[in-house]
């Protein structure tokens, strides 16, 4: 065995300076610890960095805003547009016009493209221009001086990443856009900018800085954007936005006081309390505690909430008119409503109060029912229809009473229906067609397949992420309530952690705030980091970050390891090698090797995956090697990736091997029961059937009908009958043609009375039939043939993806199937199964 | 009874548990937040994530019982992934937990503890996502998991999000000595530092190491650390990998690895995690290395774990290495 002290030795003299002694003379004499650790320089990367970042958190804090906001408090009636805009900077008429045209601009010309993918940039570099100035803490600049000005970013920039970029750029007060416009104030250009931007900066004369300019900018503005019309419009908007923000804080301060008064009085006199109410307000949740009361108070999202209100009112008008006038917006024709969106922003709240405030009771089944198609048969429909009555007598003696009971039935978490609610979601649909009560619905993803039933039964009314802005007021007021101090210019970033959760933010602040009572610039970062979501990403989102040049740099590799990179593979480990496939040709590559061909690194990569693949065949042998499975990470996607890594040249397309998977499946199918009809006179094998017969067939088959019309039809059916043919095995045939034999303009070239000629004059003779035992599937039998189909292959087309298990690959699952459609051979069972495939059929889009 | 048959009976890991949040050692400003919570009373809904054995089971117990104390048994219902917790538990059992009465101090609530909830089927935590609402007023949850993106967005949405970060080299040192004191076990440095090491952060291996290595060696050194822990020492591998001629990493490989006993994939699988953070290369190179790594994993899986398929490896490893330099 080595001596561990050796290596200890040895790291010592590397990491001497992180070695941590303890000397305090006790039962341990030395301990050196903290050097062997592997992932060392991984730790030294990171303290490099942070001080950095630090810096420029710091830079930032502006005192100046939060005395304007002390006053505003005090001074609240005053109209904030005659807050005076007061100019704190010296040098009283600097414009940022001024500033700008100091800084030179940078010669387009000369600017790397990115098309120019053999350009050697590291080269450049050392041979160009502002290498030196660049390096370096990052100038410290006057509160909001880039106030008013609209920035873009483009390119790579020499020292810095660009999202750092762009939030100093936010930082101090400028709006970053995307897109270059009349209104970009100026461009910061990188290197590798997209040649469509620099051909718009041309033709829109719009100022171009380079990094280093970009610093002399922030280094030479003065405070709040010194003079200039922009910089003066955007001022006074921001401190209206301020003002208006602190009234509403204080208005909803008030609301809530009168409330708890109002308790309070009640219970002195005795009166009836609801039994929520008596429980004390610090005792809540604060999301509870804050929940809307009215509609009013419901941040964003005003015209869903509007839409949703307005079907509701109109409901019973419409129902009188049977469903049938679409009314103003055509919302008239559905009794029913679907509310979806991401969590936290909204729904469940808004379905509620907006049923309260126009007079209607509510019955609610969420995903901590069971919703399965006998119960909700038993529970919903009887309370439907039971409803129903209740509601016409009621109606019927007090047509006046506002409060009779009206219901409205809040089917929630709509998409929590799995497992156990076998056929509930059917039965729903159902229901939303039929319903004598309004009926809303809410869910948080509409596009999952298993939604699809609800097409065009409900009214979709969809929710959004609220911005920043719709939640100031709401979030400034807990703070005000609570009693700590949020200082408004990060909600940004609060609103970007938790992706405009609102109820994760009111979580968050109520757990921040019981150390901090302080949330600001300085620790907003590593608040909204440790908040940051963490949830699976999407394919899409996966592959297009797998496959972007920038984590594969030196640079991004320090930051996103390789770790990092295996982990988002982890993220989606079915889908990512798949997608990686369908998308490392799309790529122009930024990772490309002096010298190195794009067809090179294709064919690197080609190899990787083809390497993963052998890999996946091991790892779901039945072996099940999953120890392989962070071999394949590798193999399959990020190598792959690292060799193409660029920017993207199209958009990201889905794998498309699930269609063709299922394809293959599907006319496998197909083949293995022409082969079974055929058997009695062919003696070949599938294979040879496909290969020696099927054109043949098709010829013999397609031919006469083409040239004589309806006269070469018995000709058609003699032949069928010798070789046992079914009329949906001469569909079959035609549908396996590809390339040039392929039938698709042949048939439709068939005169439609011809076609139908042909299908009477099958059906009105008896054919010989070829009996055979062995499993087939034969839904499509007796049913019309294409859409059945479809059916049948597109079920198994979404096992890989909804199947966490993922032997989504084949052939026992093909024979599962087979099995299973023997044992049902009842037309009616295969219809009511209809919905659920039907529903499959989405995940392919 | 002798001390060492006792210590024998109770694994060390449950015996020094902590019982207060306050002897829970590392993450201090999360820890910190738990104590004011503690105190105040009105938890909110929480997820704790985070590495195994870096405390997140013990901050939920130490802080239910301080919030409850005797009502501890009462009011607080625990599954984790041993109980089964299917939709069908969610849908009655949790929430029968949460619709029961219970007389508990204004400001306190039950507590449904759902540890290693990265395990629950994404049907069993939809079923939850009412109740944490409904019954919020009365009850809150706790989860703890490995994964927090094995929860869903919703129930994440509905709760504050409290990340441990792994133990650093210090707190756990610092929790070993407590222990060796306590135990009053003989010990080297080098057999704390062999501990550490081969822990990475996770308390409960180093304290279950420290335990194995008592048992079997009575003393603490690091030779004897790792003939407990018995896989091939990462240091040695990576001298391996980074020597540099390829005769060195042969004989190193001969005499340090195969030679010691150890199995051709336990040298290959630690091959691949070294490489994978082997920051002294570039990363391209290190992915074309774990290439040829995988490559030979999978030969020796095929039944061909002999030297000879390592020594090739060992080959391509050099002439990676070599290439790019
Ligand atoms: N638009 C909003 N305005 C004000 N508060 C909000 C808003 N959205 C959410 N909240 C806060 O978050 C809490 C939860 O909101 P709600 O239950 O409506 O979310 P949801 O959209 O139904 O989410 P899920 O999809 O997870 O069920 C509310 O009680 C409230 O405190
Ligand atoms: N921060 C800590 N301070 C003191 N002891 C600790 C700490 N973390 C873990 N331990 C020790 O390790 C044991 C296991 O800890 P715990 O059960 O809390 O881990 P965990 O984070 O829940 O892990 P897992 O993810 O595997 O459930 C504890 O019994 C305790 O002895
Ligand atoms: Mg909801
Ligand atoms: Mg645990």
């Amino acid at each position: 065995m080595v001596s561990i002290t050796d290596f200890f030795v040895k790291g010592n003299a590397k990491g001497a300076a992180r070695k941590k002694k303890n000397d305090d003379g006790g039962d341990t004499k030395k301990t050196t610890i903290d050097i062997i650790d592997l992932d060392d320089s991984d730790l030294d990367i990171a303290e490099v960095k942070s001080p950095v970042k630090r810096e420029s958190i710091v830079i930032d804090t502006p005192p100046s805003v939060k005395k304007q906001i002390d006053k505003v408090i005090k001074k609240e009636e005053k109209p904030p547009s005659k807050v005076p805009v007061k100019n704190k900077s010296s040098n009283a008429s600097v414009t940022a016009a001024d500033v700008l045209a100091t800084i030179p601009s940078v010669d387009l010309s000369e600017v790397h493209i990115k098309e120019n993918v053999k350009f050697d940039f590291r080269a450049a570099a050392i041979s160009g221009d502002s290498e030196v100035s660049t390096q370096g803490d990052f100038p410290e600049g006057q509160d909001n001086c880039l106030l008013g000005l609209t920035v873009v970013f483009t390119g790579v920039l020499p020292t810095m990443e660009r999202g750092a970029a762009e939030n100093i750029a936010r930082r101090y007060g400028a709006k970053v856009t995307k897109s270059i416009s009349g209104k970009t104030s100026f461009v910061v250009l990188g290197d590798e900018a997209g040649p469509k931007k620099v051909e718009k900066i041309r033709q829109l004369k719009v100022k171009a800085i380079n990094e280093d300019g970009f610093r002399k900018l922030i280094a030479g503005m003065p405070a709040d954007g010194g003079d200039g019309d922009a910089a003066e419009k955007a001022r006074l908007k921001k401190q209206q936005e301020e003002a208006r923000v602190l009234k509403e804080a204080n208005e909803m301060a008030e609301e809530a006081e009168e409330k708890e008064l109002k308790i309070k009085q009640a219970r002195l006199s005795g009166d009836f309390v609801k039994r929520e109410d008596l429980i004390r307000e610090q005792d809540k949740l604060w999301t509870v505690k804050y929940a809307p009361t009215n509609t009013n108070q419901i941040c964003g999202n005003k015209s869903s909430v509007n839409k949703l209100k307005n079907w509701l009112i109109n409901w019973e008008a419409s129902k009188a008119s049977n469903f049938k006038s679409p009314g103003r917006d055509g919302s008239g024709i559905f009794r029913a409503a679907m509310l979806y969106g991401p969590p936290g922003i909204g729904k469940t709240t808004a379905a509620h109060l907006i049923a309260k405030d126009l007079g209607y009771d509510i019955l609610e089944q969420n995903a901590s029912d069971v919703r399965s198609k006998s119960l909700l048969n038993a529970g919903v429909k009887n309370a439907l229809d039971n409803m129903s009555v209740v509601g016409y007598f009621k109606n019927k003696d007090d047509v006046n009473d506002v409060n009779g009971k009206k219901f409205v039935i809040v089917m929630d978490e709509v998409d929590g229906m799995s497992g156990g609610d076998r056929g509930g979601v059917g039965i729903l649909a159902q229901f939303c067609r039929k319903t004598s009560t309004p009926l809303i619905l809410i869910c948080n993803e509409r596009n999952q397949p298993k939604m699809r039933p609800f097409d065009r039964v409900c009214l979709d009314v969809q929710f959004r992420r609220p911005d920043a802005n719709s939640l100031k007021a709401r979030l400034m007021t807990i703070a005000v309530r609570e009693k700590f101090k949020l200082d408004p210019n990060v909600i940004d970033k609060l609103v970007q952690a938790t992706r405009g959760d609102i109820r994760q933010i009111i979580n968050l602040l109520s757990t921040i705030s019981k150390t901090s009572k302080n949330i600001d610039h300085t620790n907003i970062s590593e608040i909204s980091k440790s908040w940051e979501k963490n949830i699976a990403l999407k394919p899409f989102d996966i592959v297009h970050q797998m496959l972007s040049g920038r984590i594969y740099s030196d640079l991004g590799a320090n930051t996103f390891t390789l770790n990092d990179k295996i982990a988002l593979y982890f993220d989606d480990f079915d889908f990512t090698p798949l997608m990686v496939q369908e998308n490392y040709l799309s790529t122009r590559p930024s990772v490309l090797k002096p010298n190195e061909s794009h067809l090179e690194a294709v064919a690197q990569a080609a190899d990787a995956i083809s390497l993963g693949d052998l890999v996946e065949r091991n790892i779901r042998s039945s072996e099940q090697l999953w120890g392989l499975l962070p071999l394949h990470a590798v193999l399959s996607s990020v190598l792959p990736s690292s060799k193409v890594a660029g920017q993207f040249a199209g958009r990201v397309n889905f794998t498309g091997w699930l269609g063709q998977n299922s394809k293959r499946n599907k006319y496998y199918r197909l083949l293995q029961e022409l082969q079974y009809h055929t058997r009695l006179s062919t003696s070949s094998n599938k294979i040879s059937l496909r290969l020696e017969y099927m054109s043949t067939f098709k010829h013999r088959l397609l031919d006469p009908i083409l040239k004589d019309g309806s006269d070469g039809i018995p000709s058609v059916i003699s032949l069928m009958d010798d070789y046992y043919l079914t009329k949906e095995d001469w569909d079959y045939i035609m549908e396996f043609m590809v390339g040039p034999e392929s039938t698709d303009l042949l048939l439709k070239k068939i005169p439609s009375t011809v076609k139908s000629g042909f299908t009477r004059k099958y059906n009105s003779t008896t054919h010989p039939v070829a009996i055979y035992r062995a499993g087939v599937s034969t839904t499509g039998s007796t049913t019309t043939v294409k859409p059945d189909f479809e059916d049948v292959v597109d079920a198994d087309d979404s096992v890989p993806a909804t199947d966490d298990t993922e032997d989504g690959k084949d052939d026992d699952l093909k024979k599962d199937k087979l099995i299973k459609q023997k044992k049902a051979p009842v037309k009616r069972k295969a219809s009511s199964t209809a919905t659920k495939k039907g529903a499959a059929k989405k995940k392919k889009a | 009874m002798s001390k060492a048959a006792l210590s024998l009976e109770l694994p060390w890991v449950e015996k020094y548990r902590p019982h207060l949040l306050k002897d829970i050692v590392g993450n201090e400003d999360t820890i910190e937040r738990l104590k004011h919570i503690a105190k105040d009373g009105n938890m909110p809904h929480m997820i704790i994530s985070g590495l195994p054995g870096i405390g997140k089971t013990t901050s939920i117990h130490c802080l239910a019982h301080e919030l409850l104390g005797d009502s501890y048994s009462q009011a607080v219902l625990e599954l984790n992934a041993s109980d089964d917790r299917g939709i069908d538990v969610v849908r009655n059992q949790i929430k029968h937990f949460a619709q029961k009465k219970c007389h508990l101090p204004t400001g306190k609530h039950k507590i449904i503890i759902l540890d290693e909830a990265d395990s629950m089927t994404a049907g069993a935590q939809q079923a939850l996502r009412r109740t944490m609402e409904i019954y919020s007023n009365t009850t809150r949850f706790a989860f703890a998991c490995n994964q927090s993106n094995k929860i869903i967005e919703p129930l994440q949405s509905r709760c504050a999000i409290l990340r441990y970060t792994k133990l650093s080299d210090e707190q756990v040192l610092k929790r070993l000595l407590e222990i060796t004191k306590a135990e009053d076990v003989k010990y080297t440095n080098d057999g704390l530092e062999a501990l550490i090491f081969t822990a990475e952060g996770d308390m409960r291996q180093a304290i279950n190491n420290l335990q194995s290595t008592v048992a079997g060696h009575s003393l603490v050194n690091g030779d004897n650390v790792f003939k407990i822990v018995d896989s091939p020492h990462p240091l040695i591998v990576k001298k391996m990998i980074l020597a540099p001629t390829l005769d060195d990493s042969l004989l190193i490989l001969r005499k340090e690895l195969w030679d010691k006993g150890y199995s051709a994939v336990d040298i290959v699988t630690t091959s691949f995690r070294v490489t994978k953070t082997l920051y002294e290369l570039k990363e391209p190179q290190r992915l074309d290395m774990i290439k040829e790594i995988g490559i030979t994993h999978m030969r020796i899986l095929e039944g061909v774990g002999t030297y000879l398929q390592l020594a090739a490896m060992m080959a391509k490893l050099s002439t990676h290495k070599l290439s790019t330099n």
